[in-house]
């Protein structure tokens, strides 16, 4: 896939950015609400889904070369089992459910390659368990490339920066 | 506590000695405390692999409890464990995770020590200290790790320098952990690690891994309910045996009926070339653990904290089996809290098809958003919570599957498993209670007083 985008994010007035900051608003409300099929429907059949384990490094290095893992690295099968897991009986660590909110912002839409559109967005997920721990905090930066269908944008791909090194959650049981 | 009757050390470490734990060690200062002096001063920790720091002025910053560690590979090819602290004042020399470089330089006063840790700049040395007369810096050098150990890779040290001889130590284990890290001749490869904060004892983790096949099949039940691992079955996994020998125990599956090496590997979807380097690289004894009855590892750890975990789900939605190995850490940062460590290990030849079906193998079920995992971290800081209160304080859990009242096994050691130690098929709390057993050995015995070490001085130390 081609990492073309535009020099400068699209303006707040053109279309196209509106139309992807409503997916991404339209597709934190899915995560909210646990209407996990809906969310899987947005979704590419090609869709590539990563997020890299952040690693602490002097300035002068590239990130990148000391990376060598994922939290997440997923294919539309891995994100299906993980939704069937959600839907059976015996997915304990979200039941009782945890509640989440997708706290979206800073979208910024860039033109990709032909009639893709790239869409770099803040989110902020609160993740409150049950009545005795303290809830947690998932701070991210994600790069989305969306691409045009008749049924509306589907995501194509999502590249993760989460901003922790060491998570303080206690599972990934949640999608960003 | 440690005094105080009626939870007294000796209490405790009686009461685990039977069977019977004790519910707020859990969750409690005072055994954390103990933990960290005794049991972590002595033991022999994991580090690192060699392959995080592959190449030469590679360098890796890892912990034993509180306590940094910097870990090169040096530009003459030598491994250095050495503690993370500049001996002027006390900083912390290194403080990126990872990186490459030939020298260390101290953010305070610029004290800089080669990637070997011998001291290599001390500014003003003449002006601030009068050069030698007053500073010694020929030969100083950061902190060694007081006992270092490596193998199959895998770095291990010691706070202890009158620790066990390693390998000695390690005795039978070594024939379980080149199952896991010993696959190839061309060494392994590992990933990550992926490391996160639980709000769990880091206890619990490390019991679970070195024998708790009772959990597999409730805990677990989500994954077989989706097919993505069909193993855990309840009549499948009391058909495995379980196995402890020297300081480490696990679990294992039964292979089908008939089993030999090349079937029971491929049976877990390990591809034929795979087969071939195992076949070389493992010990006839060893090859023999697959044939009829035949048993293949899975979850194992050694002791104190390093458990391992080989599974084989389904990878792709044609049904492809692809087995995956991880290593993991149970660091203890409070009673309360552990920082778990969790690495994708693979051998360094595979194929490289095998390789990324095995990590995606790894990725669904393991680590920080595996689904195997997300359901066992619920139940432990459950546990870990509950620990905390009154009631804890008078509960003494039962760790005694498998025994009688009078404390006689339940079913006979299993004579047809191949492996060396202790075996029992069906399941049992055996390997829990063996990790209990160096758990108090340890925590019941005051660690030796140090002599503290002076820089600089040369002879004349206080």
């Amino acid at each position: 896939m081609s990492s073309a985008r535009s020099a400068a994010p699209l303006p707040y007035t053109d279309e196209r950015h509106q139309m992807a900051a409503q997916f991404l608003t339209e597709e934190a409300h899915l995560l909210d609400t646990s209407d996990f099929e809906a969310w899987l429907g947005l979704m590419d059949p090609r869709i590539r889904y990563r997020m890299p384990v952040r690693v602490t490094a002097v300035k002068a290095a590239d990130e990148a070369d000391v990376q060598t893992m994922h939290h997440f690295d997923e294919d539309l099968y891995s994100l299906r089992k993980r939704v069937q897991r959600f839907q059976t009986d015996y997915a304990w660590t979200e039941d009782p459910q945890s509640r989440i909110r997708h706290h979206v912002s800073n979208v910024r839409t860039f033109e990709g390659a032909g009639d893709e559109l790239i869409a770099e967005s803040a989110v902020l997920l609160y993740r409150s368990r049950g009545d005795r721990t303290a809830p947690s905090l998932l701070s991210a930066g994600r790069t989305d490339v969306l691409i045009p269908t008749e049924e509306g944008l589907r995501l194509r791909q999502r590249d993760i920066e989460i901003d922790e090194s060491v998570l303080r959650t206690q599972n990934l049981a949640i999608f960003l | 506590m440690a005094a105080a009757e009626p939870n007294g050390i000796a209490d405790i470490t009686g009461a685990v000695r039977q069977g019977l734990i004790p519910a707020f060690l859990y969750n409690d200062a005072e055994v954390h405390e103990l933990e960290r002096t005794r049991l972590f001063g002595r033991s022999w920790n994991f580090l690192a692999h060699e392959s995080e720091i592959a190449q030469p002025d590679d360098y890796v910053v890892r912990n034993i409890g509180d306590d940094s560690f910097l870990l090169t590979h040096d530009s003459d090819g030598q491994i250095h464990v050495m503690f993370n602290m500049c001996v002027h004042r006390g900083m912390q020399v290194c403080r990126a995770e990872r990186g490459s470089a030939r020298t260390f330089r101290c953010p305070y006063h610029a004290w800089t020590y080669k990637n070997d840790g011998q001291l290599a700049g001390l500014p003003f040395h003449a002006d601030a200290y009068g050069g030698e007369a007053g500073f010694i810096k020929e030969g100083q050098a950061l902190l060694r790790a007081p006992s270092v150990a490596i193998r199959n890779g895998m770095i291990f040290a010691s706070l202890d320098p009158d620790a066990p001889h390693f390998e000695t130590w390690l005795g039978d284990y070594a024939f379980y952990l080149d199952f896991y890290t010993g696959q190839s001749a061309a060494g392994m490869e590992f990933r990550g690690p992926q490391r996160w904060r639980v709000e769990a004892n880091w206890k619990i983790g490390a019991e679970n891994f070195m024998g708790d096949s009772y959990h597999t099949p409730h805990t677990h039940a989500s994954v077989v309910d989706i097919e993505l691992f069909g193993e855990p079955k309840p009549y499948k996994r009391k058909e495995g045996v379980l196995w402890h020998a020297g300081p480490g125990g696990g679990t294992t599956y039964k292979l089908p009926p008939g089993s030999e090496f090349r079937s029971g590997l491929a049976y877990v979807g390990y591809p034929e070339e795979m087969i071939d380097r195992m076949a070389a690289a493992l010990s006839p004894a060893q090859r023999a653990l697959v044939d009829e009855p035949g048993f293949m590892p899975s979850a194992s750890t050694l002791f104190p904290n390093l458990s391992f975990v080989h599974n084989w789900p389904q990878t792709d939605a044609e049904g492809r089996i692809t087995p995956f190995i991880s290593v993991r850490l149970w660091q203890p940062v409070g009673p309360g809290e552990t920082e778990v460590y969790s690495w994708f290990c693979v051998a360094a030849d595979a194929p490289d098809d095998y390789k990324a079906a095995s990590y995606k193998a790894y990725l669904m079920c393991f680590g920080s958003s595996g689904m195997f995992e997300q359901d066992d971290v619920e139940n432990w800081v459950s546990i870990t919570t509950m620990a905390r209160g009154s009631m804890a304080r008078n509960l003494l859990l039962n760790n005694r599957m498998g025994l009688t009242l009078d404390g006689d096994p339940i079913v006979d050691q299993f004579g047809g498993f191949g492996g060396p130690g202790t075996a029992y098929q069906g399941f049992g709390e055996h390997n829990q209670r063996h990790w209990f057993s160096m758990w108090a050995d340890l925590v019941s015995q005051p660690a030796p007083a140090r002599e503290p070490m002076a820089f600089g001085m040369g002879e004349r130390q206080a």
